[in-house]
């Protein structure tokens, strides 16, 4: 009993990234509806400029946290404008194959920044050691990492209900066409999406750096991410930060109780066998929606 | 069928509605192509050799991945894998029961064929994503159980295989030989492939490709149909990893990566959808790519210090990648495309349309 509820209290710290990653992933896929599986592989290019902002070049925490950002914006900016914005009107899988290969691209330029090793943050630039609350040791890499995406999301959604242009990217959640004819400007909004989704996702890999290392394994987080949007349906904000929560809790429970039966990397395999099982049980997802279409 | 066809071309009755060819020439070039294929590799060297064998086993796999992709519409990112099942089927077969390569071959498309339509059934019960979403989770599954059942798959070390014996007296343990055998299975392949496109179930994937509720509204099953796609494609890479497995002799988990079944989805976008000719072009240009790159390795290492050893896989990431992605660009319907119009303009010469 004791065991559970510290595998579920760690795993609720380590689900606030795969939240924070799932609703990168829903972001874009609301506006654009494509689903972009290249952020994936941001995630290591976040973590890379952190980690040369800290090590080689020595720049306050602070300055480094503001300079990933900023990368994150020029990436999503850059993507969005020289490989997404040619292909919208093409049929659905080009744009998924740019994605895709985008993956892979981002890789590359992953290895290329890491000169091919796997780099380490030297002391973690988030307060080391651990909160003692009863039996529970919490460390505070997690719960400060779990603090800082909880406020991002909270940020993001406070953006969607309170600004203009929150309302306007809202609008093209629901339909393209519509939100053309009320004078927003579509392209602009799938702009911000892929911006705002990149900045979460650089910020992702920023922590995740900080936890695992810096390296190309990152991207790792962001695939099982996929099962955590799976899992909350892929049209909603809500269901993905509840099921990111749940995919963290079911990889602690995984190490806990899986993994000393089963050989080899099960945190990677089982949150996948759990996406399959979604597909069986419940393939629309926690609060996805169930389109249905007519000719 | 064939719409790709000149303008005011019809078919007057069912002859030629069936035939394959239809014009004698087209007839002439093919068989002559089909020789110079036969014929080539008796006048290169090893090197060469190699390569076409490789292009003709890839080139199974990317016929899968057409009528998977270009004919029924799903995104399949986990073809790779089932490549790799039908190599560890054959090497399995081979290790533990002894079985000829002659008796694996038929199970190494039936076994991927199978554990495709099990990851495949939920997903594509569902329009849209979800058949790329469940082939990215049966990709890390299959990869969990080959590294890990090491009493059955010898773990991360790999397998080897042995190749076919000898048949009508040749010997296939001859890289020559070998090619022969790879080309023939490929024409096969090619042969069946293209005429399953003709089929009521190559043209119901099409519609349902096209537009899935008039499909369904003609009495198309759709689920049914896309459940088929995949099984066929997936049957189409286990042969393709089984031929190109024993061409090494050898097989390892890591030959299968989620890298190598996006660059088969990419390449067949390089070569282009829905045509039995893209596949072809798709695993053609991906080959001879990869020879590329490995020849201009060394030149990209010097050019960054020497000692870049993490260079060449850099380098073919971002290389490979800026190619599909310039091509989805400005080329979203690939080389076929490209031919159809080249041929166009042969056909209208003097005039531009």
């Amino acid at each position: 009993m004791e065991e559970t509820i510290k595998s579920v209290v760690l795993g609720l710290c380590s689900g606030g990234i795969y939240a924070l990653l799932a609703v990168s992933y829903v972001v874009i896929y609301k506006s654009t509806r494509v689903f972009p599986f290249s952020q994936a592989a941001v995630l290591i290019i976040g973590a890379y400029i952190m980690w040369y902002c800290l090590i080689p070049w020595h720049l306050p925490i602070w300055l480094g946290f503001i300079i990933t950002c900023i990368g994150g914006v020029i990436l999503g900016t850059i993507v969005e404008r020289a490989f997404m914005r040619p292909l919208v009107g093409q049929p659905i899988l080009a744009p998924i194959v740019v994605t895709l290969c985008l993956m892979l691209f981002f890789r590359g330029i992953g290895i290329l920044m890491g000169k091919g090793d796997i780099q380490g943050f030297g002391e973690s630039f988030l307060p080391v050691g651990a909160w003692k609350v009863g039996f529970l040791h919490l460390p505070k890499i997690q719960v400060y990492g779990f603090i800082l995406c909880a406020v991002l999301i909270a940020a993001l959604m406070l953006f969607y209900e309170k600004t203009r242009t929150g309302l306007g990217m809202r609008v093209v959640h629901e339909d393209h066409v519509v939100a053309q004819n009320l004078g927003i400007n579509v392209k602009r909004i799938f702009q911000y999406s892929w911006i705002i989704s990149c900045v979460i996702a650089v910020v992702a890999g920023m922590l995740l750096g900080n936890i695992q290392g810096v390296g190309l394994a990152l991207d790792a987080n962001g695939l099982i991410a996929i099962a955590a949007v799976l899992f909350g349906g892929l049209e909603s904000f809500a269901g993905a930060i509840i099921a990111g929560l749940a995919i963290g809790i079911l990889q602690m429970l995984t190490i806990t109780y899986i993994a000393p039966l089963l050989p080899g990397e099960t945190t990677m395999m089982i949150p996948f066998v759990f996406l399959l099982l979604i597909l069986f049980i419940k393939p629309y997802g926690l609060l996805g929606l169930v389109r249905i279409e007519r000719l | 069928m064939n719409i790709n066809r000149p303008c005011g071309t019809f078919d007057r009755n069912y002859f030629q509605s069936k035939e394959l060819y239809r014009t004698p020439l087209r007839k002439a070039l093919l068989a002559l192509f089909i020789i110079l294929m036969y014929v080539v590799p008796l006048l290169v060297g090893d090197y060469e050799i190699s390569i076409l064998t490789l292009i003709c086993a890839f080139t199974i796999g990317m016929l899968g991945l057409q009528i998977i992709t270009g004919y029924c519409g799903q995104i399949s990112i986990g073809h790779a894998a089932f490549m790799g099942i039908g190599m560890y089927t054959v090497a399995i077969f081979q290790a533990h029961f002894g079985l000829s390569f002659w008796v694996c071959l038929p199970f190494a498309g039936l076994v991927p064929m199978f554990i495709g339509m099990l990851f495949g059934v939920p997903a594509l019960r569902m329009k849209g994503l979800y058949l790329a979403f469940a082939t990215l989770a049966a990709h890390f599954v299959i990869v969990y159980v080959i590294s890990n059942w090491r009493s059955v798959t010898n773990g991360t070390d790999g397998m080897w295989m042995k190749r076919p014996g000898p048949l009508l007296g040749i010997d296939f343990t001859q890289d020559r030989n070998y090619y022969f055998l790879v080309l023939t299975i490929t024409i096969i392949m090619t042969y069946l492939a293209t005429n399953l496109a003709r089929t009521k179930l190559g043209r119901a994937f099409v519609a349902v490709r096209d537009n899935d509720i008039a499909a369904e509204v003609m009495g198309i099953n759709i689920a049914y149909t896309k459940i088929m796609a995949f099984g066929i494609g997936c049957f189409f890479a286990g042969i393709s990893g089984a031929v190109g497995g024993a061409y090494y002799e050898y097989v390892n988990v890591e030959w299968f990566g989620l890298d190598d079944s996006i660059w088969y989805l990419g390449f067949l976008v390089v070569g282009g959808f829905g045509s039995i000719f893209g596949a072809i072009a798709g695993a053609t240009v991906w080959k001879v790519m990869d020879e590329f790159s490995t020849l201009v390795t060394p030149l990209t290492e010097s050019l960054l210090g020497g000692v870049a050893f993490y260079a060449s896989a850099a380098f073919s990431l971002i290389f490979y990648s800026l190619i599909i992605i310039v091509f989805l660009v400005f080329e979203p319907r690939g080389i076929a495309h490209r031919w159809e119009i080249v041929k166009r303009s042969y056909r209208l010469h003097p005039f531009p349309y």
